[in-house]
């Protein structure tokens, strides 16, 4: 009888064991399936329609129908709005994690705190309509332009990569052992000089990758920024431009092309390119991490 | 002199982080005051259950929030089992090694994956090689592939929370490592795991650039819009607000669009308070009984 029990126990446990590996088996087959599937859908415009890459990449005309397939717009459209969102709510997502971990009393991070987790939750069609509804009108009557473009979609996206860049800097805060605080606080420094050139420079690399995944997040989205970019497809010239992003291109594009066209190949070289970004600021996370330890 | 300098520029700097967080703070609730403003006058029990229309004024989000909450529910019933194993077998069985590093490396990998690319790999596979349509179940497939990696992180974030000790006690008197983690560590890790999954839900509730060309822009009409089936057409809530704005002919699209995005902001905070209460009730259900 209890030699049965340890046998079923055994049993259950080998069974337990096969599951959990294959469950976290999906995760290696997920990732192999959709790079497999973006990249060879995502290749057609060279390999089918016998596009270069050199026009997808560095082509400012994107007019699929009569052949022209040059993505250039929207790079730098995807760029120009992330460096901006970076430029803006990078050094600010920054500054809050820096006060969440090493000034705000307990009582007023537990106050705060929720507030950060609201901004994470909010859906991105509504930081569009906000956007759609408040933004572009302000821009609107104080500049004169349509109040769509790179200002709108910019300031949309540093709102929308706060959080992301918040909670990872206050991590990488929390991680630097009080020693080093201690010891900066007892050599006579103050509180900003400790934190500005004794736990800033410690988790240096922490904030970097706060900031890189900061950027990950505004160069994959997609609704908010296409809701109050313009949608054009030309090479913007200022701030008030509208212009169009990889992201919003493909949402705008995606429902009316036909399987197979050209359209359709230029639109998944779009998205086989976004998932190359992202996989390479993945592969950049680690560098840093690994330099750092 | 240098000492009062240095004293200002630490009160200077201190004054600026204050002030960095708390304009975060302000301009959260400026604008959840701006959409219910907006929103609050659109909201009735005709619009919240009401049909939608596709060229003209009135129409309601009754189908919508139907569609949002069953895809969540479909998404959870897959996302759920899954994550769980994964997050137990990462924070309770693997050793270091190959295996754990490239599970590892691919739900970093897969977390980074822009939602609209997943929308566009759902499509591929689900949609069109699969030959499933524009469905719920296309839908809820692409959104579980989205969702995974946080899941999975609030698994072992959870399963980390639970002191070695209780370990160690129930393999000391004789428990396998399964039923350890069955009985011992997942119960005791009940409250933030749950706080996670609620939390989660809302994101899958608000998700919407993964699921414009999957679960697609359309709603059945009269009672075919309460379907059961998960192989339909079935925008929710949070693509509606999109297409509505981008794409539909009704006249009265800022109402329905104020309405909507209010609709998807009260939904985000509703979760979140769930979450947080449901959590902690948990974890004092569990820590009073043991």
């Amino acid at each position: 009888m209890i030699a049965g029990n340890a046998n079923n126990a055994h049993r259950n446990e080998s069974v337990a064991l096969a599951l959990l590996k294959s469950a976290s088996a999906f995760f290696i087959v997920s990732i192999v399936v959709l790079l497999g599937y973006l990249t060879f859908e995502g290749t057609k415009l060279f390999t089918v329609d016998h596009k270069s890459i050199f026009e997808f990449l560095f082509s400012p005309t994107f007019s699929p129908d009569t052949g022209q397939v040059g993505a250039a717009p929207f790079i730098l459209g995807s760029l120009f709005v992330t460096g901006f969102a970076i430029a803006v709510g990078g050094p600010f997502g920054l500054a809050v994690g820096v006060f969440f971990s090493e000034l705000a009393p307990p009582r007023v991070a537990a106050a705060m705190k929720p507030a950060i987790e609201v901004l994470v939750g909010i859906p991105s069609v509504v930081y569009g309509w906000l956007g759609l509804t408040l933004l572009v009108p302000l821009i609107r009557n104080m500049t004169g332009s349509t109040g769509f473009g790179l200002l709108s979609a910019g300031i949309v996206l540093s709102l929308m990569i706060l959080p992301t860049v918040i909670s990872l800097a206050e991590d990488a805060m929390r991680v630097v052992p009080n020693s080093l605080r201690e010891g900066s606080l007892a050599l006579g420094a103050t509180r900003w000089e400790t934190i500005s050139r004794v736990l800033v420079p410690a988790a240096r690399s922490g904030l970097a990758v706060a900031v890189i995944l900061g950027i990950a997040r505004a160069i994959g989205e997609a609704l908010a920024i296409q809701m109050v970019l313009g949608n054009s497809p030309t090479i913007p010239h200022g701030l008030l431009n509208a212009a169009s992003a990889l992201t919003s291109e493909i949402v705008m594009d995606m429902g009316g092309a036909i399987q197979g066209s050209v359209t359709q190949h230029a639109l998944f070289s779009m998205a086989l390119l976004l998932l190359l970004i992202a996989m390479s600021l993945i592969v950049l996370v680690k560098f840093v991490v690994r330099r750092a330890t | 002199m240098i000492q009062a300098r240095r004293r200002f520029t630490d009160a200077f700097a201190s004054g600026a982080l204050w002030g960095a967080a708390c304009f975060v703070v302000l301009m959260l609730a400026a604008l959840v005051g701006y959409l219910i403003y907006l929103g609050g006058s659109a909201i009735s029990w005709h619009f919240l259950t009401g049909m939608s229309s596709e060229m003209n004024a009135g129409g309601g989000v009754g189908p919508q929030i139907y569609n949002s909450f069953y895809i969540l529910i479909l998404t959870l019933v897959f996302t759920v089992p899954v994550s769980l194993a994964a997050g137990i077998y990462l924070q309770e069985y693997a050793a270091t090694g190959w295996f754990r590093s490239a599970v590892q490396f691919s739900a970093e990998s897969l977390a980074t994956v822009p939602s609209i690319v997943m929308g566009l790999f759902g499509l591929l596979v689900f949609v069109q090689t699969l030959r499933w349509g524009f469905s719920a179940l296309a839908g809820a497939l692409t959104l579980t592939v989205l969702n995974l990696p946080a899941l999975t992180r609030v698994t072992q974030e959870a399963l980390a929370s639970v002191p070695g000790t209780l370990r160690e006690a129930s393999m000391a008197v004789g428990g396998t490592k399964w039923q350890t983690v069955l009985r011992i560590v997942l119960p005791s890790s009940i409250g933030p795991l749950t706080t996670g999954i609620v939390l989660i839900s809302g994101r899958i509730f608000g998700e919407t650039a993964a699921l414009i060309y999957t679960a697609g822009t359309s709603v059945a009409h009269g009672r075919a819009a309460y379907d059961l089936s998960p192989l339909r057409p079935a925008e929710t809530l949070a693509v509606h607000l999109w297409y509505t704005h981008s794409e539909a002919l009704i006249p009265d699209v800022t109402r329905i669009g104020n309405g909507s995005a209010l609709v998807l902001l009260m939904m985000v905070l509703i979760f979140n308070v769930v979450a947080r209460v449901v959590g902690r009730a948990l974890t004092m259900h569990i820590t009073r009984k043991a």
